[in-house]
Parts: C-alpha cells; sequence; structure tokens
C-alpha cells in the first residue's frame, strides 16, 4: 500500500531532480563554451590587482651625510567615474586648485560610468603638491557636512581621488647640479637617471622593482614582501666646499664676462672630487626646463664633457716630463734670443707677448710662461716618442674613467697620424693643437701634487645597499713620474708663483700653481681674439692636500688666465683652506714639530 | 545458577521518540559547533586578512610621511637656508689668518661617513671531511644504485 500524497512527492522529487541535472548541464555548458575563457579573464578582474612594485630611489648624501637627492610624496589626481556624483563640483574645485581647465574636466566627469568604451578612471593632474591635496581633502569635508545638513546629494567631490607617488627631491636645489644629475621621474615606467651621478649609477639607485598580487580576497591577503630600496651613495662632495666653489664660479663669471666656467677641487692624495662646479647652473628639481638651460651642445657638465685646448696650464705636463727624463734641471738655461722658435726652419713660435726674453733658467720659463722656451723642451730635448709617453702616461688621450656619466675625450694626434707634423710637438708642449677636459687636467697635475702618483678621480666613496656600506678605495692608476721631479716641478712652480707675485697667492701659504691663456682655434685657424683662461693650482707646497683648476671660457674684462682666471683661484683657495681646516704654513709647521 | 532477566516489554513510544530528538539534538549542536568554530576561524582569518591590508596601506603612509620629512629637513638644513641664518646672526667667512688653531689628537674630519655596517664577505663554509667519507652503506646505495637505475629505466619525473 503506498502511503498517502506519494505521486505529490514523486513529482516534487522529479522537479527537483531535473532542476539539479538542469544546473549540473549548465555548469559542463558553461565551462566547455567558446565564452568560458571570457568569462574566466573578467573574473580574474575581481581577484585583485598585479602591481609593479618600486623601490624607493637610493639616496644620495654628500660626504658628511648631508643630503642632496632624496625621495618624497606627491599625489596623482584622478576621476573614478563609478563615484562621481556632481561632476560639476568636481570640475570647480579641480579648476580653481589644480589650474586645469573647467570645460574639459567637466566634460571627463560627465561620462557615463557604465560606458565600457571610455576609460573608468581619468588622471587629471600628477605629481601634484601635498597642500593642494590638503585643500582638496578640506573642500571634500565641507561639501561632505554641507549635505549632511541639508540632505541633499550635492554638492559632492566623490569620484574625484588621489594617490601617492614617488618622486625625486633635490633639496639643496641647484647645488651640484652638475654633478648629480636628475631623474626624469614623470613617467615611471621609463623614469631613469640622466647625467652625472643619477646615470652613472642608475641600476644602484633605481634597486629591483617587483611584481606583487595585490588579492581582494582577504584569506589570500599576505604582508607585502620585503622590497629593498635602492643603493644609496655619499659622494665624495663636501657641500660646503661645492657650495663655495658654486658661489665663487657665478661671481667669476658675471665679473669676468665670460661665457662660462668650471672649478673643480680635488684631493691629490685620493683622487677625490671635493667640489666640481659647472656653468650654466640649474635646478634638477624642475628638470623639464633643461633644454633652455643647456641649448645645443651646451655641455651638462663642462668639467667632465667639454674638451678645449689648455694653453700654458699645459707646461706643467711638459716640464714634468722633462724633469723626470733627466733632460733638464730647474737651473738648466735656454737663450731666447730673438722671441722666436723656428720648428723645422718653417714654423715659428712666438712668446705669449711677442718679445724676446733672453737668457733664462727652466724655473723662469715657466715663470714667464715662455712657449719658444717649451717649445724647445718638446722638439729638441723631449722629442716625439718621450713626449708623448709622457702625454699618455699623464692620462690624455682617453677617459679618466670618473664615475659620472656624460666624459667626453678627445684623441691625441700622435706620430703614427698622417696628418701629424713636427709642429703638433712644438704647439702640444704649450698647450695648443691638443684637446683635453677639466677632470683630465686635474688628474694629470693631481699626479704632480701627490709625488708623482697619479690616483682615479672619482666622486662615489660609499655605497649603501641591503644594509651594508662597501668603502670604495682610492686607486693609483700609475706613476708617470717620479717623486722626485714631482716635487723639484712643485718647488719650481712655488718659487714661479712668488717671484711673479701672483695675484693667485694667497697669504700665509705656499701655493704651486701655472697660468694658462689658450687661443680659440676658428676654421681659418687662431684668428679670433677670444681666450680660454685658466689656472691650475696645488697645496700647501710641501705637503698638497688639495688641487683646484678653474676654466673661464671667453671672459671680456681681460683675455689673459693672469688677470682672470689666477685671481678666482685666490679667491677659492683662501675660502678652501678655512673649510679643510688647513692652517697656514707657520702654524702647520710648529703643530707638526710639537 | 545465574538467573537471567527477560525484558517482557517494549520501551515505551515516548520514550523512543525521546531518544532520537536527543540523538537529533546532540547531532545539530554539533553540527552548530563545528559551524560557529568554523565561521568563527573564517571570520578572524578575514579580519586578519583586512587587518594586514590595512596595516600594509599605514606602511606605506608610513613611510611616505617619514620620505616626506626626510625631504623637509633637509631642505631646513640646506646650505642656502644656514648660510642665511648665520648671516642674520651675524657670523661672516673666516680669514684663515685670524684662525686659531688647536690641535685635536685623533680627529679627522674627514673621516669615513658610516651609514650601515661595513660589507660583510659571506664565505661559504667548506666541511673539511667530505660527505663521501661519512656515508652509510645505504645512504651509498641510494645515492649511486638506486638513482643510476632511476635514470636507466626512465622512473622519476
Amino acid at each position: 500500500m503506498r502511503p498517502p500524497f506519494y505521486s505529490r512527492y514523486v513529482i516534487i522529487a522529479l522537479v527537483l531532480g531535473l532542476l539539479g541535472l538542469g544546473i549540473v548541464v549548465q555548469m559542463v555548458r558553461i565551462n566547455y563554451s567558446t565564452s568560458a575563457q571570457e568569462l574566466i579573464d573578467k573574473s580574474a578582474n575581481y581577484q585583485g590587482l598585479e602591481e609593479t612594485v618600486y623601490p624607493a630611489r637610493g639616496t644620495i648624501f654628500d660626504r658628511s651625510g648631508y643630503i642632496l637627492a632624496t625621495n618624497q610624496i606627491a599625489y596623482e589626481v584622478g576621476i573614478d567615474l563609478k563615484f562621481v556624483t556632481d561632476p560639476e563640483s568636481i570640475a570647480f574645485s579641480a579648476a580653481n586648485l589644480l589650474d586645469l581647465d573647467y570645460a574639459e574636466v567637466f566634460e571627463m566627469a560627465s561620462t557615463p560610468a557604465s560606458d565600457e568604451s571610455e576609460n573608468r578612471y581619468f588622471v587629471l593632474a600628477s605629481y601634484v603638491e601635498e597642500e593642494k591635496i590638503i585643500e582638496l581633502q578640506k573642500l571634500k569635508d565641507s561639501y561632505a557636512e554641507r549635505r549632511a545638513e541639508q540632505k541633499t546629494i550635492t554638492p559632492s567631490l566623490s569620484g574625484l581621488v588621489w594617490t601617492a607617488m614617488e618622486q625625486r627631491s633635490y633639496p639643496e636645489g641647484d647645488l651640484a647640479s652638475n654633478v648629480l644629475g636628475f631623474y626624469n621621474y614623470f613617467s615611471r615606467e621609463t623614469a631613469q637617471g640622466v647625467y652625472g651621478v643619477e646615470e652613472a649609477y642608475n641600476r644602484l639607485l633605481t634597486g629591483t622593482p617587483e611584481e606583487v598580487f595585490m588579492p581582494n580576497d582577504p584569506y589570500l591577503v599576505e604582508e607585502l614582501p620585503k622590497i629593498n630600496p635602492g643603493a644609496s651613495l655619499v659622494l665624495t662632495i663636501d657641500r660646503d666646499i661645492q657650495a663655495m666653489v658654486q658661489d665663487e664660479l657665478a661671481k667669476a663669471i658675471e665679473w669676468s664676462g665670460a661665457e662660462g666656467g668650471t672649478i673643480i677641487v680635488a684631493d691629490p692624495e685620493t683622487g677625490e672630487i671635493l667640489g666640481m662646479s659647472s656653468s650654466p647652473f640649474f635646478d634638477p628639481n624642475k628638470y623639464w626646463a633643461y633644454e633652455e638651460t643647456f641649448p645645443g651642445p651646451t655641455p651638462y657638465n663642462r668639467a667632465v664633457g667639454d674638451a678645449y685646448e689648455p694653453g700654458s696650464v699645459f707646461k706643467v705636463i711638459t716640464m714634468a716630463a722633462a724633469l723626470d727624463a733627466g733632460l733638464v734641471e730647474p737651473t738648466t738655461t735656454y737663450t731666447d734670443s730673438s722671441g722666436v722658435y723656428w720648428v723645422e726652419n718653417t714654423w715659428p713660435i712666438y712668446n705669449w707677448d711677442g718679445g724676446a726674453w733672453g737668457e733664462q733658467t727652466m724655473l723662469g720659463c715657466m715663470q714667464h710662461s715662455l712657449n719658444v722656451c717649451l717649445a724647445h723642451v718638446a722638439v729638441d730635448l723631449l722629442e716625439e716618442d718621450l713626449f708623448y709617453d709622457y702625454v699618455q702616461a699623464f692620462g690624455f688621450g682617453r677617459s679618466t674613467g670618473i664615475d659620472l656619466a656624460g666624459e667626453a675625450n678627445y684623441p691625441l694626434r700622435l706620430p703614427d697620424n698622417n696628418q701629424w707634423v713636427v709642429l703638433d710637438l712644438a704647439t702640444n708642449s704649450f698647450g695648443q693643437g691638443i684637446a683635453v677636459t677639466p677632470i683630465q687636467m686635474v688628474e694629470a697635475v693631481s699626479a704632480i701634487a701627490n709625488d708623482g702618483k697619479m690616483m682615479a678621480p672619482h666622486i662615489v666613496r660609499s655605497v649603501v645597499d641591503e644594509g651594508q656600506q662597501y668603502n670604495v678605495a682610492p686607486q693609483v692608476i700609475s706613476s708617470p713620474v717620479s717623486a722626485e721631479a714631482a716635487r723639484t716641478l712643485t718647488d719650481m712652480l712655488t718659487v714661479a708663483m712668488e717671484e711673479e707675485a701672483s695675484s693667485a697667492l694667497v697669504e700665509g701659504y705656499s701655493l704651486a700653481g701655472k697660468t694658462g691663456t689658450a687661443e680659440i682655434p676658428t676654421e681659418l685657424g687662431y684668428t679670433s681674439t677670444q681666450t680660454n683662461t685658466s689656472f691650475v693650482g696645488w697645496g700647501p707646497s710641501d705637503d698638497p692636500k688639495f688641487v683646484v683648476y678653474v676654466w673661464l671660457e671667453k671672459p671680456t674684462i681681460s683675455k689673459w688666465g693672469s688677470e682672470v682666471a689666477a685671481p678666482v683661484f685666490h679667491d677659492v683657495v683662501k675660502k678652501l683652506v678655512v673649510l679643510m681646516k688647513i692652517p697656514p704654513d707657520v702654524i702647520r709647521h710648529q703643530l707638526s714639530s710639537n | 545458577m545465574k538467573k537471567r532477566l527477560l525484558q517482557a516489554h517494549k520501551q515505551s513510544p515516548w520514550r523512543v521518540q525521546m531518544q532520537w530528538i536527543g540523538l537529533f539534538l546532540l547531532g545539530l549542536v554539533l553540527v552548530s559547533a563545528i559551524t560557529g568554530v568554523y565561521l568563527s576561524i573564517s571570520a578572524q582569518a578575514a579580519a586578519a586578512g583586512r587587518n594586514i591590508q590595512s596595516l600594509n596601506y599605514e606602511i606605506n603612509l608610513i613611510n611616505d610621511e617619514i620620505a616626506d620629512l626626510t625631504t623637509d629637513l633637509a631642505a631646513a638644513q640646506s646650505v642656502e637656508k644656514m648660510m642665511k641664518r648665520a648671516k642674520e646672526l651675524g657670523f661672516r667667512m673666516l680669514d684663515p689668518n685670524e684662525a686659531v688653531y688647536i690641535e685635536v689628537p685623533g680627529l679627522d674630519p674627514y673621516a669615513e661617513l658610516e651609514l650601515a655596517p661595513p660589507r660583510v664577505n659571506v664565505l661559504q663554509e667548506t666541511p673539511l671531511i667530505q660527505p663521501t667519507y661519512k656515508s652509510s652503506l645505504w645512504d651509498w646505495f641510494v645515492s649511486n644504485i638506486w638513482q643510476v637505475s632511476a635514470e636507466t629505466t626512465g622512473g622519476g619525473n
């Protein structure tokens, strides 16, 4: 006997069974349908976000730990259409606070959120300052209060959103900008260091970005992986010396009417660059103004990126070679009877004043900067093989390898070159017909100031990465001359400066140095009246702690290095000895004898 | 001889029903308890997940704030501002011949700046005794015979 309502139970069971079967069939059908992958992809969008987490770019410090380059937070402001209720208020506030076009913002904010052909998010402004975000937040809050009071849905900034983003910051403004370079952060994916340390150490500073999945499902959330920031750099630059050098260069350019210039201060014992300034001055916080500041081929850093004929400062190299080769001594004489030196009886070489200086010792030749004397030393005594061996040993004709981007190098014209003639040897001896960069001159002269040992010039002192510090050890590149020859030349130039009563002298300090005045070649030869004026000096003479190189391009106040560059050297050194805590010679000798 | 007692009557129906109801309620309580524990743990896991998200966000905010404050501090200590303050306070650049110099033994104004401990080279430890000398016959058998036979027979994946 069947229970009561049996047929009803059967019908209900059949209906439910069929319903379940229908669900199973539908599940199988969907899984094997052509749009299955599309649905899977769509669902993936709701699972979370795959984000690239960029490590913080490394900080750059000066040698004392002052920050030269770091990061700060700016904001990207955009419109998220899903939440927009009042396009007018959004457009009004964006126009007022972010200086945007009202109509343009209104049009974006009025886009229907359901319109999938349009982006659901619009970027309104990038790198907005925090102060403006605070104002926007205040406005948003005040609108919310007003809505609560009036019980309306407007005014509202709902949908106007902002997210934090990292921005490179140079708190010292234009200080050392020619050394630092800049970071073009505007497009994060393509951002990179440009020029200077920022470019040379870009990979280290950047660190390694990581792809991280940010799930929406709270069960899948995990702690974000620890992403190490980019390595930080400690530079050899002393910011006080840098500021002083930059200030002196700016004053010198204004005073002399020069087109540009550079000043380098280096430690000859280590090759560390303590200060390096180059015109024009540039604030890397506004790197987008780069093309206005550096029009055409203007180098970003003349100290490393501009080769020029150095003129008489190069006589230091010629004399060092002759002394080291034992071909001359300070007392060796040369008689300048006519004021002209004939190269192979064909090409005449004249002194800077066109005059004849009679019998001169090598000391006198350097003191009076006699071209004919140095041409004689190079052509008759050193001859081409020895001369160019020394020139190359001093690092000319190749890059110094300084850790800054954009180093220029002009190859030497050597005797094995078809275009080389003996006249080149004669003119090269006093710095004409040869192109060098200021950093090459500093590297070479540092060897003379450092007992013949040439140190690799460098700008980074330490690298701090993953909690460990790696200190860069000073490197000896070579010893182009003996310690004896280097000391002899230093003594010669010290005496020469004192006897000449050079305007480069600083009271209380013995200094060695040499002026340079170089005519600027044109397509027709040395026809221009404009010159490059320079001065290279080091001190204290008996224990050199610094090398200072000054180059002023095309000054209008005077064409002579002794009148333009030498006084600048004086001003720099007078402040430098205070900043480097170097006492006057008398006190220093007293202290060392105690 | 033991006496054997036999139940003469069935249990009354209400007792049987009560037993079934009791069993059902016991099952219900057990299921409820398990569900409650599961829900509680799930809720805690979800809350922890949200908490992690919130803490990650907070960490980012704090890092941003640190970066901003560091920049502000660096700007406040910039050469330009310090020089301005020094001038306002009546300081001027020292003439080297006016200065009084005192020798301070051991003071190196140009000592290396230490921002982190120096780099340590991590040496790979190399055992004094080669593993071969410490392996048992069984280890040797596993590492040589077994693996070789697995490779030759195509075993392993």
